[in-house]
């Protein structure tokens, strides 16, 4: 795990007045799974929306294996929404064929489809969907292009548990190929189990960077959403209180 | 090549979704084919009986008008002598009179009773010098007036709302944010969806046009091909036009605001129900700046008087000019 895949170097973000994103400084690895935590309005999914190349940053830059992105790079990357419609009417089957229309050499259907568990639902309007199997559904059309990186924004937000721990069990199948994901998420039980570095925001700024089991360990607590509430007054949403 | 090749199969792709999308929306897809046919069924009935006035006569020039105007159930309008001409070989007016030096210049249908009895009137009440002249050609009902205006006119909503509406729901909703995370262009994605479109708009045309024909037997006396032509480049026109409303706008509400802001006007000065003929100039203005006049202009000369390519030349050349337009300030502004 040496090579880095981004750099981030005084990574900064406005709107008008507004300071989304102030001079971040960190670097992924490959195959790390780096979460991105913090309060609403903390700045993550800007920072994800500039890592994605979704978003120009206002100050500094983000890097490429060393180098500014390259025009291929959404062929590289793969990026699960936070919030994402699909076209009414269409099947996971449909939403499937015309993703994996606009790449050259996609992963074969019937292996998302395995490795996705969307057989049940396959030919069920999209719209008809529960939480968990869109979340399955939106993560394989992230993926059928193979891609190095993947993005998940806050993937489990509004999941019942038992989704949330069948979507775990996704991501971690994905970390066990080595790829590189990169992950949004309020659920402190969810960053513990998936990610090796954190990166905890505030503001739009670091308030901590670290392995999950070293952060907790250095602040002396007994977990991360101890840590958390001390660092910025605000808990973060624990599994149990989704479960009640 | 690979480029090209990829290009088109990612064009193919959105093109095949969204007219999937649009064939399994069993509700707009029926409302689409069955409005325009109800609406055409319903004027037929309601404009079956016979017109309100006695007769109408249609004089060019204001001065002087005749003494036969005078008479009760005589409707005059004021026209140019094309247009006036025109109308009256259609039988749309009866007698056509033009004062000229102090005599008084008139015009019959041969075909027409009512232009026989007003000739009579007018002979018997003037006593200025006649000078006579005659056209010819049937007469169309209303109906088969206002066909190509209800055609034109579902084609206006489809073209508009089918692509300026979706585009602006796909927008709100983060679709188009998930697709530019793909290799999609902008110029992919608009052209499937212009040509998505443009199938639906035509195939919907083409079924209401056969079927409400097959019923109510109206006037269609030129190219079939000719038609298709003009319903081609005038749906294209419209679709751009959807499209370059849509290429920014992010909410719902504001794009429906505008998509009526644009309908509206073509709803009541194209000539979707009523002639504008005899209306002011500015009016008459305004509607040649209007995609669905040029569409209906055409249209009409082909179904009713059996024009030709060279007659509506100009018509299908403003219409190429709204689709450039439309097109290039859509790929220009578009914003996912």
């Amino acid at each position: 795990m040496t090579d880095v895949v981004l750099s981030v170097a005084g990574l900064g973000k406005s709107y008008d007045d507004v300071v989304a994103v102030d001079g971040l400084d960190f670097e992924i690895f490959k195959g790390q799974c780096f979460g991105l935590l913090g309060p609403n309005g903390a700045g993550k999914s800007t920072t994800l929306g500039m890592l994605e190349g979704m978003e120009e940053p206002t100050s500094g830059s983000v890097r490429y294996f060393g180098k500014p992105f390259p025009a291929d790079y959404q062929d590289r990357v793969g990026i699960q929404f936070q919030a994402t419609a699909l076209q009414d009417f269409l099947s996971p089957f449909d939403n499937l064929k015309l993703f994996s229309s606009f790449y050259d050499d996609p992963i074969p259907m019937d292996r998302l489809i395995d490795q996705f568990r969307l057989n049940d639902f396959l030919h069920r309007d999209t719209r008809r969907l529960s939480g968990g199997q869109r979340q399955r559904l939106l993560l394989a059309l992230a993926l059928v292009h193979n891609p190095e990186i993947v993005f998940l924004d806050e993937p489990t937000t509004g999941l019942d548990p038992r989704s949330r721990r069948d979507l775990w069990d996704v991501v971690s199948e994905l970390k066990a190929d080595g790829r590189t994901l990169i992950l949004t998420t309020h659920y402190m039980e969810e960053a513990e189990v998936l990610c090796d570095e954190l990166l905890i925001l505030s503001h739009g700024k670091t308030l901590l960077q670290g392995a999950p089991k070293k952060l907790i360990k250095e602040a002396g607590v007994s977990d991360l959403d101890t840590l958390f509430l001390s660092l910025t007054g605000e808990p973060l949403v624990k599994t149990q209180e989704v479960i009640e | 090549m690979s480029s090209i090749l990829g290009s088109l199969r990612r064009m193919k792709a959105i093109f095949v979704a969204r007219n999937l999308e649009y064939l399994r929306d069993r509700a707009s897809f029926g409302w689409n084919l069955v409005f325009p046919v109800l609406i055409v069924f319903a004027l037929a009935v309601v404009f079956s009986g016979p017109p309100r006035a006695l007769f109408v006569v249609t004089a060019i020039g204001t001065e002087s008008l005749p003494e036969i105007v005078k008479f009760p159930g005589v409707e005059t309008i004021i026209d140019r002598e094309d247009k006036a001409l025109d109308r009256l070989s259609r039988q749309q007016t009866d007698l056509v009179v033009k004062i000229v030096d102090g005599s008084v210049d008139y015009w019959v249908n041969g075909n027409s009773a009512s232009g026989a009895i007003l000739e009579l009137l007018l002979k018997y009440t003037e006593n200025r010098p006649l000078q006579r002249g005659e056209t010819d050609g049937e007469a169309i009902r209303y109906v088969d007036w206002v066909v190509p205006g209800i055609l034109g006119m579902n084609m206006m909503y489809s073209a508009l709302w089918g692509v300026g509406y979706v585009v602006v729901r796909y927008r709100q909703s983060g679709y188009l944010r998930r697709l530019k995370a793909t290799p999609l262009t902008k110029f992919e994605f608009l052209s499937a969806q212009v040509l998505s479109r443009l199938l639906v708009t035509l195939t919907a045309s083409v079924i209401v046009f056969v079927g409400t024909n097959l019923m109510l037997d109206y006037k269609m006396v030129g190219s079939i091909a000719l038609l298709l032509l003009i319903a081609l480049i005038g749906g294209l026109a419209m679709i751009t036009l959807g499209l370059a409303i849509a290429c920014r706008t992010e909410s719902k509400e504001f794009a429906d605001g505008l998509l009526n802001a644009i309908t509206f006007p073509m709803l009541l000065l194209s000539g979707v129900w009523f002639s504008l003929d005899g209306s002011p100039e500015w009016v008459q203005s305004i509607a040649q700046a209007l995609p669905l006049t040029h569409v209906l202009e055409a249209a009409r000369a082909v179904m009713l008087d059996d024009a030709g390519l060279a007659d509506i030349a100009l018509n299908l050349g403003l219409l190429c000019g709204f689709c450039v337009v439309g097109m290039g300030i859509s790929i220009k502004l578009f914003r996912w």
